[in-house]
């Protein structure tokens, strides 16, 4: 008798999405919500600020340079990992999604050492307000990141049993990570401009 | 929107991002004429020259191999 | 306490309506037995989550109102200590049964988070969103399952950080008002930081929640539920699950802002210069207390219609069904919500007039702010010609739908001048904009709410209400609320400010201050008539009548055509939708009502 919930892997014939793909899509419409507010935020303080510094005078360009490409790198690796599984051919996917946590963890330690040095200098969140929106938005941008090493990670490890019993909706979980791992990409290559040169 | 679909987008902000950022550099290095300026300038430029030969590339490679973007 | 309260009463609930459900489908339907701590506790039925939802939220609109309570005996009597139970006060709060300002600020900032973020909108879109929408729509359940059940778990983390920041030894709960306005919110003691958790809390749950009904009601709807065939209810629900995904966002930003400026001492909402019990602060400044104001008000006016949409589609649902004739402009009711939805997010700073933001700002403001009337009027205009020729059964639902009407046009009509700029400086910062909203939340939304339970009740418990409890309920309940927040309009135009400890102080609050004694009776015999409604509540359902048939209003959506109350899956067969939501009194036809669901 039980009704089954419909749209869990097939698309839905109107929206051409399945479930967790609407589900997804619609919580990054969120989430650009979130960093919408927060880059307003940004502009509002720099409009109203007398003497807003540069970020290249006091940031490190080289190290934000190198995460930007790790970045990048990681959402390559990402839609290998998925396109491997639509091949068929799970070590890959286990090769390129590990490279993917590889490397978003290469970013975090980066990020890591980039607020060690500014903390060294005594530049602190409160110390002025572009240094207070730097660390928040990267704070909670790294935040992000993190979440992406979680659910990257449990796709790799523990959740890929998934793929011997349900192929394709392992598929569309990894897919659906990728959405987000290239949302959470698409706003540090926002972010990496606006905190860093301008 | 499909991973394959949002991946092409992904990468064409990000070539995007490598041209801004190799024209405003060329635009500090006319004011300040450091060498360093210079050199970030040509490698963005590089960075989205790649960028784009990625990008094409995986456009044509996707298609190949019959990748739908469900 | 009051969320222990609401879990224990929520697990009774489900309870007892799983056990019924259980008999109900004894008939040949055998399902596997879980566990009671899946079944009853961490559900991922959205009815039983539906069900913790709304009875959580219950408790805590009680709370909310019971600290309301509080704050009108210092109103009424300024400086008197509280009857009967003033000695039950510690000495930071109410030393000798006498309401310190403190104190009583810490009511205010709490009645207004309660009543908002924990009262009506976990009722409205968590308990009747998540029970009766994938009923109406035909669905088995929600899309997301388990993000349902953790998105009321988070609700519930929320609510009782929220509720547990009173018992801080420093400075008890957030005091800064709902709004807590920086910088006063920044410098303001330990319950803010607390507050600011609460909300991300809140905040969180509702985007998981969110989530779930937009791809429910896009994905899950029956065959032949077209969009054009969804119960206006479903509509009101959509519309309001796509302001809470995209209008909360930005409050998040702006509690994690005033977070770092609460901990890590950063000047997001702090300007230059700012000085605090008279020494300067020690802040590097630079920056903007407005912004705070533009970033919360971003979420809070989407948030007013949060509040009260979905009351709109429970009254749509009950007219339509104790009118015994169809929905007058249906179509223009789905256009004007969607229409609604889509202004709520540019009209926020109307709620900023006094903060001096520009005539420019003011002039767009005002004028998106007229415009957005013009679709409320049509949702009330529909809604009224829709009783003209119909033949009205009274019935208790009927009775708080009809009154909803008239009261949510007081509390909308005198927003009218609140959403223009010369009139508003006079008016904001008054009782009269308390009198406003609360005409359109409490009288208006909860009302709302309440016919929802009395309706939908035969539905998740299998028993009715008692009728005159709950018309005893209703009249009492209609005059005491009219009582409390008319005199409110009368003492806002007098200039009395809101949020004063003691009105009294000045010669033009004591002037009106007959009103305000009249007021806080009011409220204390709203308090009265609510006790009818909870013996209702909990006698009927263990001795309440038994519901003879799955249909007992003879309504045509499809939540009717489950078994009383409807088991894990909700429908013995697939259901198909085959006409538009509201066909009563069709001509030709035997019955008066023709469901969705029968072909």
């Amino acid at each position: 008798m039980s009704m089954e919930i419909r749209y869990i892997e097939e698309a839905h014939p109107e929206t051409g999405l399945n479930n967790s793909k609407l589900g997804i899509w619609l919580f990054l419409a969120s989430e650009v919500m979130l960093f919408g507010a927060l880059f307003s935020s940004y502009i509002i303080l720099r409009v109203g600020s007398a003497d807003w510094p540069r970020g290249a005078e006091i940031l490190s360009i080289p190290m934000a340079t190198f995460n930007t490409f790790a970045l990048i790198a990681s959402s390559v690796t990402m839609v290998m990992s998925w396109a491997s599984l639509k091949l068929n051919d799970f070590g890959k996917f286990r090769l390129y999604m590990g490279l993917t946590i590889l490397l978003a963890f290469l970013f975090l330690v980066v990020k890591y050492f980039e607020y060690t040095a500014k903390f060294s200098h005594g530049l602190y969140p409160s110390t002025n307000t572009f240094l207070a929106i730097y660390f928040t938005i990267t704070g909670l941008h790294g935040i992000h990141i993190l979440a992406g090493i979680i659910v990257n990670g449990y796709l790799w490890g523990p959740g890929s049993t998934l793929w011997t019993t349900k192929p394709e909706m392992f598929t569309n979980r990894v897919e659906a990570a990728g959405l987000y791992w290239h949302f959470v990409d698409l706003v540090w290559i926002f972010l990496f401009p606006v905190l860093y040169l301008l | 929107m499909s991973l394959k679909a949002f991946h092409i987008f992904f990468i064409a902000i990000a070539t995007l991002m490598c041209f801004g950022i190799a024209v405003w550099q060329v635009v500090a290095y006319s004011a300040t004429g450091s060498m360093a300026q210079l050199g970030q300038a040509l490698g963005s430029a590089i960075a989205g020259i790649g960028l784009i030969f990625y990008g094409v590339s995986f456009v044509r490679k996707t298609k190949a191999l019959h990748l739908s973007d469900i | 306490m009051s969320a222990g309260g609401g879990l224990y009463l929520g697990l009774r609930i489900s309870f007892q309506t799983r056990r019924w459900g259980t008999e109900s489908m004894s008939d040949g339907h055998h399902h596997e037995e879980l566990p009671f701590w899946r079944k009853y506790i961490f559900s991922v039925d959205h009815k039983v989550i539906g069900i913790q939802y709304a009875v959580t939220s219950l408790v805590f609109l009680f709370f909310g109102f019971c600290l309301m309570m509080l704050m009108r005996w210092q109103l009424a009597y300024p400086g008197q200590p509280i009857p009967f139970i003033g000695g039950l006060f510690s000495d930071a709060t109410a030393p000798g049964g006498v309401m310190l300002p403190e104190y009583y600020n810490q009511l205010g900032a709490m009645h207004g988070t309660i009543m908002v973020f924990l009262g009506v909108v976990p009722l409205s879109v968590g308990g009747f969103g998540n029970y009766i929408m994938p009923l109406q729509i035909g669905a088995p359940d929600m899309a997301f399952p388990k993000l349902n059940m953790a998105s009321y778990w988070v609700y519930l983390i929320g609510g009782t950080i929220m509720v547990l920041s009173f018992f801080i030894p420093e400075g008890g709960a957030a005091q800064s008002g709902w709004t807590s306005y920086p910088p006063l919110s920044v410098v303001a003691q330990e319950g803010q930081t607390w507050w600011l958790l609460g909300m991300l809390f809140l905040i969180f749950s509702s985007l998981l929640g969110s989530v779930n009904f937009i791809t429910t009601i896009m994905h899950l709807r029956a065959p032949g539920m077209t969009m054009m065939r969804l119960p206006f209810f479903v509509w009101a629900q959509f519309v309001t699950s796509f302001l809470l995904l995209l209008a909360f966002p930005p409050l998040q930003a702006a509690a994690t802002l005033q977070f770092m400026d609460r901990v890590f001492a950063t000047s997001f909402f702090l300007p230059t210069g700012l000085v605090v019990g008279g020494a300067p602060a020690a802040i590097s400044g630079g920056g903007n207390p407005l912004l705070w104001q533009h970033l919360f008000w971003f979420l809070a006016h989407p948030e007013v219609y949060v509040l009260i949409l979905p009351a709109f589609g429970i009254i749509t649902e009950i007219i339509a069904n104790n009118t015994r004739k169809p929905l007058w402009g249906y179509k223009s009711m789905v256009y004007a919500i969607c229409f609604l939805g889509f202004m709520s997010f540019v009209v926020w700073a109307h709620h900023m007039f006094m903060t001096g933001m520009g005539n420019f700002m003011s002039m767009f403001f005002q004028t998106t702010t007229m415009i957005i009337s013009i679709p409320s009027v049509i949702l009330l205009t529909a809604l009224l010609i829709s009783l003209w020729g119909g033949a009205i059964r009274f019935t208790v639902p009927m009775l708080f739908a009809l009154a909803f009407l008239p009261m949510f046009g007081i509390g909308g009509l005198t927003g009218l001048p609140l959403g223009l700029a010369s009139p508003d400086i006079h008016l904001h910062d008054t009782y009269y904009v308390i009198g406003h909203f609360h005409y359109v939340v409490a009288p208006g939304t909860l009302f709302a709410l309440f016919a929802g339970i009395y309706y939908w009740f035969p539905k998740a418990v299998g028993r009715h209400t008692n009728v005159w409890l709950g018309r005893i309920h209703f009249y009492g309940s209609f005059v005491c609320a009219n009582l409390v927040f008319m005199p409110m309009f009368f003492q806002g135009m007098a200039g009395t400010s809101r949020r004063l400890y003691d009105q009294t102080f000045y010669t033009h609050g004591a002037a009106v201050q007959d009103l305000t004694i009249l007021s806080s009776f009011g409220a204390w015999g709203l308090g009265f008539f609510q006790l009818f409604f909870i013996v209702n509540f909990f006698v009927s359902m263990f001795a309440g009548k038994k519901v003879e048939s799955d249909n007992p209003w003879d309504a045509t959506t499809l939540e009717w055509a489950t078994p009383t109350p409807p088991p894990h899956g909700n429908f013995l067969a697939p259901p198909k939708c085959y006409r538009g939501p509201y066909e009563y009194s069709v001509p030709g036809m035997s019955a008066d009502f023709q469901p969705q669901g029968e072909v």
